[in-house]
This record gives C-alpha cells, structure tokens and sequence, in this order.
C-alpha cells in the first residue's frame, strides 16, 4: 500500500483536442492541509475529478487514501470526501433526509447515519434548517452542506473545489477553522480555491499549477523569494511622515490612501533593508506586507 | 449489485418525483380519463347489442388497448430525463462518488420508473373490473394481459432510461423516448407493410385432369365421362402473393400485438350454455354473443395467420413469444448500457458534457 493521503505523479487528462492537465504532480499529507492554486482553466478540476474517481487519467499513477481510484473506485470512496465547485442538492428533500441519503448511499448502517446527519447539522450551524426543504436554503447554507455532504463518512482524504465561494465572511472564518481541525485530526486536505488571504492562513502546503502543470510545490512559510518587483503596502500611525521619509530616502511611492502607502519592492530582503531605514529614521510603521499577500505574490511569479 | 443500494436509490427517486407535485394531478386525470373511457364503451355496447351476452369481452378488450396506448405515452416521460436532468442539476456526480456501484444506481431508477408506471396500471383496475364484471372475460386472461402489460411498460421505461444516460439533453432524449415508442407501435407497423410488399411472389398452380376412375368415384354418368376427359385441359394459374410468412417477426414487437396475441383464447360455449341457448331461441328469444367480436382475440388470429405458409395447414402458431422475448432482452440491453453509462470513472464523456 503506498503511503496515505494524495499522492499524483505526471497525471494527464485531455478532452478530445484539449489537453486539460499535462502534467501534474501533487502531493497531500495526512495532518496537512494542501492549496491547489492556479488561473483558471489550469487544470485544477480536472485533477480532482481525477482523484475523486469520476476519470480516468490519460496517464500518471494516482493513490487515493492508499488506493487506486482507477481500478480500487470503492476502497476511494469509503475513504475519500469530494466537493465538486458547483454541484446540485435535490431541492425537495429536507437537510435531515438529504444527508442521510448520502449516508445511505455510502453504506453506512441507519442509525449511524441518522447520528451523523444531525451531528454534520450542528456543525453547519443548520439544526434550524434541519427539516427545511433544501431549496430554501441561503447560497451560503447549500454551500455548507455540500461540504458536510463530503463529510457524511468521515473520509480521511478531503477533497475540496473552491469551498468557499458563495460563503459570507463569518462562514469563511468558521470553513477555516473546521478545515484546520479535520486535518488536526489527521486527515489529508486538498483545498482549490482562488481565494489567496484564506488560504495563506489555512494551508500547510501549497501546489501551484498552470496551463495543466506543476509549476511549484511549496510549504507556505517557505514559499519561494521573489525577485522581481512587486507592490508592498506600508502602513504607519503617521501617513504623512511616511511619505517624507519615503521621499527623503528617494523612494518611489504612490499616493496615500487609508489603506497605506503602496511601494514597488522586489522581494523579502529589499522590504527588510526599507523597514530597518525607516525605523532609524523614526517612522512609526505599524505594518508591512505584500499586497494580496505573500501567497498572491508567490502566485503572480509562477503563473505570469 | 445490492438490494439496498436499489432501494435506496429508489426510494430516493420516488421521494423526489412524490414531492415534485403534478402527480396528483396526472394520476387523477389518467383514472378519470380511463374509467370515463370504459363507462362510454359499455354504453355504446349496450345500445348496440341490447341482448347480446358476454358485453365484457367487447369493453375489456378495448379498454386494454386504450390503457396500453395511453400508458406507452405516459411512461417515456416518467424516465425521460433520469440521468440527464441529475447531470444538468448537477446532482449525479455527488451521486456517483457514493459507494452505490452503477448497476444500483441504474436499477433503482428503473424500479422508481417502473413502479410509478405499475401505478397508473393499478389505478385502471377498478374500470378494468368492472369490465371484467360485464361478463365474458376468464380470470386467465386477466392476469395474463396485466402481467404481459406490466412488462411492456417496464421495457418502455427501461429504453427511457437507457436514452436519458446516453444523451447530454433531457429535451433531446425525451423526444427520442417518444420516437422509439413510435417505432415500436407504428414503425412495426410500417416495416411490416414494406417487408410484406417485398415478399409478394409470383405463383403458379397447375390443375391436371383427372382420371376416368375420379370421375366414377364422384358419380358422374357413364354417358358423359368420355365427353369430359375429351374437354379437360390442364391449366395453370398464376398470381401474386405476399409471403407474410416470411416477414410477419417484424410485427412481433409491437406491443399491442403481444398483448392481444397473449392473451388466453375465450372458453368454448359449455354445454349448459348451448343449452339454454337453444331453449331461448325455440322460445324467439336471441342473444349475440359478444365472445365472436373479441377485439383481443381478431389481433391475435390475424398475426397468427400472417404466420402461416401459404396452403399449410398446420394450425396457428403464436408470435407473442417472440416478440416478448425481443422486447425483454432489448429492455435487459438497454439497463446494461444505462450502467455501463453510469461507471465512473470514465474515459470518455458525451460530446458537450461536463462530469460535475
């Protein structure tokens, strides 16, 4: 058996004429949470479709929680949760019967699944919704059960497609916070989302994909130093004072907004060396940091 | 495959199609619609052959024609877009990523189709029994009609399904649905017309004269057997005819000629029956017998002759098993490929369709 989690070497998928993943390489840990980052069209969902057993690759060789999803599809199943980025709820049945439907269908005895129903309800603040029909349900609330519908059987691989779209921003604080705990209970995590801020707080790890490739495989304290310049916010209790040091020390700047003062940095080391000369010249900086993010930074190098 | 991943399937599809609502509606217009269909027959017997004995045959009969065509137009749209409409609503992705393997899945929509079909038929039991209660009909042939009904419309409603896996489009396959009934009802119809038009033969009889012996033995006179075996010729007729004998399986899986053919040939009249109807008609009292205008049973005769080799006379054969037995395995064909359709993963997709 190899090793548990997702493992995906040189996977390759086309659709007729339109090769949709040329090649990628993919690697999540159990206890970890993986972000599977990249433009649109990269190939993301293609390769979860992939691992979620729905295709067949062109070629590569995939394990899934251990087991091959080509030729072991149910061993996956048992074991591995999917959310698709759109999918459909059946309108008509209530939260309650629709999660024990799933239950049903993943062979979990009946109690089990009744437990497990009410217990994913609470989970996705959804008791009161719980004998609702499922069409009345917000955006946000299908959202959330989609993803507990991934969690009926306590797989041990998530598999996640843009979970959070459509999520307001209580939801997408308490999305990072279940996420966080299903891998603390050593379950592997595989979020691909656009959503940079959040996964930057939320991943381990993060695999970079483009044009149906593996452009960069990174732990997400580690991501790779950018050279090339690249707008940093600074932010100081003294707008105005920062602006004449930028201008004394003959830093190009825009204009001040609230937000800050924006300056163009090319990489970690020339945002230290500008921050240790403002501090000697006595500006009261409060903040410092890559706009969008160091993972937004890092995703704007690779996939240029 | 396992019995509860079909039932949940199916339970699944009935809950859905239950509280889609309409069929409250639809179920309440098929049963006024049949049993209105079946009080107007009878009237309509009864002021034409106001004496006449056996009325059921006549009522029952049309009335099984009338459920079987109505139902052919109702079954293909309960399954029309079963596994299309889950695609386009997204909902069969999630589906098959479940630990329910493909045949379950495809099974327990045929059982929620086929058993939603079996409803409309319960609901025309009432006007069938009442039909039946008009006198004529042995219970033989009902049971035998409602059962060979009830697996006709299982192979509509797997054909349906079949259709509604293979297409990307719900619309699409709905009209595809209704082109295969058509097909099997009028198409058979209109191949069978052709295949017989293409059979047509040439024949030729020749009649020889016969001998002066044959003639002794029929009795003629002595005077005129010379005068006859001098003016005998022997002739030759010819003329066209259609070997239908050849062509008549193409009509076999037509529905209505399964179930008109299957069904039991009416008892003879018993003794006691030719009984009293002697003793009413010496007293001028006559009652037609309804069992000689079986509409059922003319089907039947008439494809049974069409089977038959032109001066044979072995009897009539059935076409029925035949055509059942084609539309079963044609059925049996058509859920295999559903499941084959609905194995993930795939390798290929139908052109214009996204997995999830």
């Amino acid at each position: 058996m190899a090793e548990p989690g997702v493992v995906a070497t040189g996977v390759r998928r086309s659709f007729g004429p339109v090769q949709a993943v040329r090649g990628i390489d993919l690697t999540a840990r159990p206890g970890e949470v993986t972000a599977l980052v990249g433009p649109n069209g990269a190939g993301k969902t293609t390769l979860l479709l992939v691992l979620a057993t729905l295709l067949v690759p062109d070629a590569g060789a995939v394990t899934v929680a251990g087991f091959d999803p080509v030729t072991q599809p149910d061993e996956v199943r048992a074991r591995m949760g999917w959310s698709p980025d759109v999918f459909g709820l059946y309108d008509n049945l209530t939260c309650r019967e629709y999660l024990e439907f799933v239950a049903a269908a993943m062979r979990l005895p009946r109690p089990t699944g009744e437990a497990r129903a009410r217990e994913l309800l609470a989970l996705a603040r959804l008791e009161d919704q719980s004998d609702q029909p499922v069409h009345t349900l917000s955006r946000g609330q299908k959202q959330r059960l989609g993803l507990m519908r991934a969690l009926v059987h306590d797989p041990a691989v998530l598999l996640l497609d843009e979970p959070a779209s459509g999520l307001d921003p209580r939801s997408r604080v308490e999305l990072r916070a279940l996420l966080r705990d299903l891998a603390g209970q050593g379950k592997a995590v595989l979020v691909s989302s656009h959503l940079l801020a959040d996964l930057e707080e939320l991943s381990d790890r993060v695999v970079f994909v483009d044009r149906g490739l593996t452009v960069g495989e990174h732990a997400i304290d580690a991501l790779p130093a950018n050279t090339a310049a690249h707008p940093w916010r600074l932010r100081a209790l003294d707008a105005d004072g920062l602006v004449a040091a930028l201008d004394r020390l003959a830093v190009p700047h825009g204009d001040p907004t609230p937000a800050g003062v924006d300056v163009e940095l090319a990489g970690d080391e020339a945002a230290a060396d500008l921050l240790a000369r403002l501090v000697r010249a006595k500006v009261p900086l409060v903040s410092c940091q890559p706009v969008g993010g160091h993972l937004e930074a890092a995703y704007l190098e690779l996939t240029r | 495959m396992r019995v509860d991943g079909v039932v949940t399937v199916a339970r699944q599809e009935f809950t859905l199609r239950i509280r889609a609502g309409r069929w409250r509606w639809l179920l309440g217009t098929w049963f006024v619609l049949v049993s209105a269909f079946t009080v107007l027959v009878h009237l309509s017997v009864r002021a034409s052959f106001h004496d006449a004995t056996n009325k059921g045959v006549v009522v029952y009969g049309a009335l099984v024609l009338f459920v079987l065509a109505l139902a052919l137009l109702v079954v293909p749209s309960l399954t029309g877009q079963s596994v299309n409409g889950d695609r386009e609503r997204g909902t069969l992705a999630t589906l098959q990523v479940t630990r329910l393997t493909a045949l379950e899945i495809a099974v327990g929509k045929l059982v929620a189709a086929w058993g939603t079909a079996l409803a409309f038929l319960a609901l025309a039991l009432p006007a069938v029994l009442y039909s039946v209660a008009l006198g004529g009909i042995p219970v033989s042939r009902l049971v035998v009609v409602t059962v060979v009904v009830a697996l006709l419309l299982g192979v509509v409603a797997a054909l349906a399904l079949c259709l509604s896996s293979l297409l990307a489009r719900s619309t699409t396959s709905g009209v595809l649905s209704y082109l295969t009934v058509f097909a099997m009802t009028v198409g058979t119809l209109v191949v069978f017309g052709i295949g017989a038009a293409m059979s047509t033969e040439h024949y030729t009889e020749q009649t020889s004269c016969p001998t002066r012996q044959d003639l002794v033995d029929q009795g003629f006179p002595p005077e005129v057997l010379d005068r006859a075996l001098a003016d005998c010729r022997s002739t030759t007729y010819d003329g066209t005819r259609a070997r239908t004998d050849h062509v008549w399986w193409l009509l076999a899986p037509n529905p209505f000629v399964i179930v008109a053919d299957a069904a039991p040939q009416l008892p003879k009249e018993t003794a006691a029956e030719r009984r009293s109807r002697l003793s009413d008609e010496r007293a001028g009292r006559y009652h037609e017998d309804l069992r000689h205008s079986d509409p059922l049973g003319a089907i039947g005769r008439g494809v049974r002759d069409l089977r038959k080799a032109p001066g044979s006379d072995t009897g009539r054969k059935p076409v029925w098993p035949f055509g059942l037995a084609f539309d079963l395995l044609l059925g049996a064909g058509a859920l295999w490929l559903t499941a084959r359709r609905l194995h993930a993963p795939s390798r290929t997709l139908p052109r214009g369709q996204r997995v999830a």
